[in-house]
């Protein structure tokens, strides 16, 4: 049998194992990774994790919440929240920023808090996503290009009238009115993001 | 088999039960009972009845202690509570108050 210390591993790190039922309340102030049942009140500073095997049935509070395996309860978490493709969760979730992946199934009530005061801070990173992602877009897809169009989507139609202009302009992109295109490209990226 | 470790940060307010191995770092109130061993090193503090297979105390517990096979209170330890076990270790400079029954479980 290993000794303790081994079993302690970083500091800072608490385990609860796949055969451990835990019923109460739980409060700490480091991560915490939960693989067996934790049944009550979960309040942390920082980031619980549940993993596949792992069955929370609380009220979680926490700074982070990272969710692979089963969460009965409400979730607020003063960051975020991540539920991934094994996720499972039935609740509501309270943070300001919530991810939910492709598998992940949930249901349940999700208030990412006040547009004014919250948006400041989780906008900048999007913001900064979305312009990257576009950029990639039109190489993959070169018939949607219309942040470009407005000038090129004239040129199509000169093309066809003139010519001349036929060898510079490119095999004509179907003419996509630009605020469809917008939309679309929009859900694209969202679903890029995930 | 896989372990339990609860950090030195946490506190648990209620019951913990399960058949594996677990390491008190942090502090647990109410009830403990376990199919295998309990560590409470030196930071843990545990006030909470127990019922396991072994125990190794280095930290602090109130509460009754019961163990199918062996009690040991190493030499830092502070433990006040009943004892009761087939087999009880008490190291030098380990502090305890409390009753030590040692009948052997059937």
């Amino acid at each position: 049998m290993a000794s303790p210390k081994e079993l302690s591993g970083p500091a800072g790190n608490t385990v609860i194992g796949p055969s451990i039922l835990i019923n109460g309340r739980l409060t700490g102030d480091e991560d915490l990774t939960v693989r067996g049942r934790v049944e009550g009140e979960l309040a942390l500073t920082r980031t619980l994790i549940v993993e596949p095997s792992g069955v929370v049935k609380a009220n979680v509070s926490v700074k982070n919440a990272v969710v692979s395996g089963v969460v009965v309860g409400n979730i607020a978490a003063t960051e975020s929240v991540e539920l991934t493709r094994d996720g499972r969760m039935v609740g509501d979730i309270r943070s300001p920023r919530v991810i939910i992946v492709d598998g992940a199934s949930f249901r349940g009530r999700v208030d990412m808090g006040e547009l004014a005061p919250g948006r400041p801070l989780p906008d900048r990173p999007r913001a900064q996503v979305r312009p990257a992602v576009r950029a990639a877009l039109p190489a993959a897809r070169p018939p949607a290009v219309p942040p470009r169009p407005p000038a090129r989507s004239t040129l199509p139609s000169f093309a066809s009238s003139r010519p001349s202009e036929v060898g510079k302009a490119p095999p004509a992109p179907p003419p996509v009115p630009p605020t469809v295109a917008a939309g679309a490209k929009k859900k694209v990226v969202v679903k890029k993001k995930r | 088999m896989a372990n339990t470790v609860i950090g030195s940060s946490l506190i648990i307010d209620g019951e913990i039960s399960g058949d594996e191995d677990l390491v008190i770092q942090g502090t647990v109130k109410g009830k403990i009972s376990l199919k295998e061993s309990l560590f409470v090193e030196s930071s843990g503090v545990v006030e909470a009845d127990i019922e396991t297979q072994n125990v190794e105390i280095a930290g602090r517990v109130t509460g009754n202690i019961a163990a199918t096979d062996k009690v040991e209170l190493k030499s830092d330890c502070r433990v006040v509570g009943d004892i009761k076990a087939p087999r009880i270790l008490i190291a030098d400079g380990a502090s305890f108050k409390g009753n030590v029954d040692m009948d052997v479980k059937g």
